[in-house]
């Protein structure tokens, strides 16, 4: 039998590998963004403090609040696109047969596709030249419906919206298949009893019977948008004149395309601040609708 | 009482039991155009794949009339295709076999003892699934470039690693618990060490576990984007999404061409979708809840 000592060497032999790895690559990168954050810095030459000059420049910068509204627009537009679609979806195919199955098969299949393959694809659909949707507006006889739906600033972003909700519907649409099909029969039972059916029976019985699920998935729409990037980079940079423009897109494009490691350290940092918020607000709001 | 008082049989939960033959018809058939819907930018990637160019203009939608393979094989040399698909191979596979190793070494610590940090670190890898992966782009990449591993195979593999340890770990500790314990006394007794039980029983009994976790990191290391954005430069060491990009960019009205590439890079995982998809489906479900 293995000694004490035995085990508490197994146990940091096993452990820390990935211990390390993780703190290295995922823990470690936050606080580095935090510290250079601070800096006004190029990548080359000696960093230079300049304490929070970089949050001030943001806050007085109207691209990142233009980048912020995008994304609530995308949190806004996953909320109230994906989880009703998917809800619905879920009430439908709730039952396990082989039709169930490959239409559930169908609806998951764009989460296993590359994001710069939706991207591209979208960036097709929606090109104003031979695009796929202008061109079928227009074999409907809605030509003045036409637009150019990624440069035209005033719909843009709705555009964009749109693939970003059809690839993420699959997860939502599983979890809450498998939340309705966790409610008893007894419970299907009792309310055939007090004869309650179709939407009644909807409203007071299955609604309520998967809340907490609805409130899970709200946390997810909000965390799963505020990591919108692959899409936005593919199909618009974040233009025409940033109009597109995401925290994500924001970050890359202020580090990499401009060269200020500083400020795009701040965004990143602003990011993380920003996702916590929206998490811990969305958890307080729904509490409090619960209790 | 309850007998007489059962119509409702657990399979028949959720269907419409009100509605008319014509009226679950038209739900199934909504169902399907939606389905189809949600398929058809996908289908008309292949067939795109397969026209020419003058055909991809002038009949968007139709089938081709001359089917050509050639997009797909003058992608595959034009755009290097060959060697993004090799350095996909190569990260990916190297990434996955890490994440697992590490992934269940620590999942089952963690799920076996208990130790002063334990708790310490399962709160740490909970919070890791907080953390907005693009946040950590810039940080590390500025680290990176000090350290001279920027356009290195491993700049990819350990970052990978690093976000999917936590979901790998999680799904691991949870089949764990399924697994009684009395196995691992009887094999302690028997003069076993832990390191012995780690590889050659738990690592065989948790075959199901590894599955999932692989086949949904490798779909994720697969498809990356933004990591191979910023930390690959090199033609030679281009990931087949980062090739993807670029192919829009290089080959901008070449569009067939474009197609070709895009239907290349989206087979594999489409097969492993076919083939997997109940795991998959599951499987992202379960890291969508806990992430």
């Amino acid at each position: 039998m293995p000694t004490p000592l035995r085990s508490r060497g197994f146990i940091a032999a096993a452990l820390l590998p990935a211990l390390i790895v993780f703190i290295l690559f995922a823990i470690v990168p936050i606080l580095w963004s935090v510290y250079y954050g601070f800096f006004q810095w190029k990548g080359m030459g000696q960093p230079k403090f300049i304490g929070f000059g970089n949050y001030s420049a943001m806050l007085q910068d109207p691209v990142f609040w233009r980048a912020l509204k995008n994304n609530l627009i995308l949190v806004v537009s996953a909320i109230a696109g994906q989880i009703p679609i998917a809800l619905v979806g879920a009430l439908l195919l709730t039952a396990n047969g082989w039709f169930n199955r490959l239409i559930r098969s169908a609806l998951f299949m764009p989460m296993v596709l590359s994001t710069v393959v939706i991207g591209m694809i979208w960036g097709y659909i929606y090109n104003s030249q031979f695009g796929l949707l202008n061109e079928a507006l227009s074999l409907l006889g809605l030509e003045s419906w036409t637009r150019a739906w990624l440069s035209d600033p005033k719909i843009n972003m709705y555009a964009v919206s749109i693939p970003i909700n059809w690839s993420n519907i699959g997860p939502y649409l599983i979890i809450f298949i498998a939340a309705l099909q966790n409610i008893s029969s007894e419970i299907h039972d009792a309310a055939a009893i007090d004869g309650a059916s179709g939407w009644r029976k909807l409203r007071s019985v299955t609604l309520p019977m998967v809340w907490s699920t609805v409130v899970v998935t709200l946390v997810l729409c909000i965390a799963g948008s505020l990591k919108a990037f692959d899409h936005v980079i593919v199909m618009t940079g974040g233009g025409p004149a940033k109009s597109t423009e995401l925290l994500a897109t924001y970050m890359y494009n202020n580090t990499f395309a401009v060269y200020r490691y500083g400020y795009g350290s701040a965004v990143s940092t602003m990011i993380i601040v920003i996702s916590l918020l929206l998490i811990a607000l969305n958890l307080l709001v729904t509490r409090r609708k619960n209790g | 009482m309850k007998a007489t008082a059962a119509p409702i049989r657990p399979e028949a939960v959720g269907k419409p039991r009100a509605g008319s033959a014509a009226g679950r018809f038209a739900v199934k058939l909504a169902l399907l155009l939606y389905a189809a819907g949600t398929l058809y930018p996908l289908y008309w990637l292949f067939i795109s794949a397969l026209k020419t160019n003058d055909e991809f203009f002038a009949h968007p939608y139709a089938l081709p009339q001359k089917w050509v393979l050639s997009n797909l094989s003058r992608a595959w040399e034009l755009g290097h295709m060959g060697r993004a698909m090799v350095n996909s191979v190569v990260v990916s596979v190297l990434a996955v076999a890490l994440t697992l190793l590490l992934g269940t070494m620590a999942a089952y610590v963690l799920s076996r003892f208990r130790f002063p940090l334990s708790r310490a670190a399962t709160g740490l890898f909970v919070l890791g699934m907080l953390i907005p992966i693009h946040s950590t782009l810039v940080p590390l990449f500025i680290v990176m470039n000090k350290v001279g591993m920027l356009d290195t195979y491993a700049s990819l593999i350990l970052p990978y690693t690093a976000f999917e340890l936590p979901i790998a770990i999680f799904v691991t500790i949870a089949y764990l618990a399924s697994i009684p314990r009395e196995i691992e006394e009887a094999a302690l007794i028997d003069g076993c060490g832990w390191w012995g039980i780690f590889f050659r029983m738990i690592l065989p009994l948790c075959k199901p576990a590894l599955a999932t976790v692989a086949i949904l990191a490798f779909l994720r290391f697969w498809n990356d984007f933004a990591f191979a954005l910023v930390f690959i430069n090199s033609q030679a060491l281009k990931t087949l999404p980062l090739s993807l990009a670029l192919f829009s960019d290089g080959f901008g009205t070449d569009y067939s061409l474009t197609m070709g590439a895009m239907a290349i890079a989206v087979l594999p995982t489409i097969a492993a979708y076919l083939v997997f998809q109940e795991q998959i489906m599951k499987g992202m479900t379960a890291g969508a809840v806990k992430g």
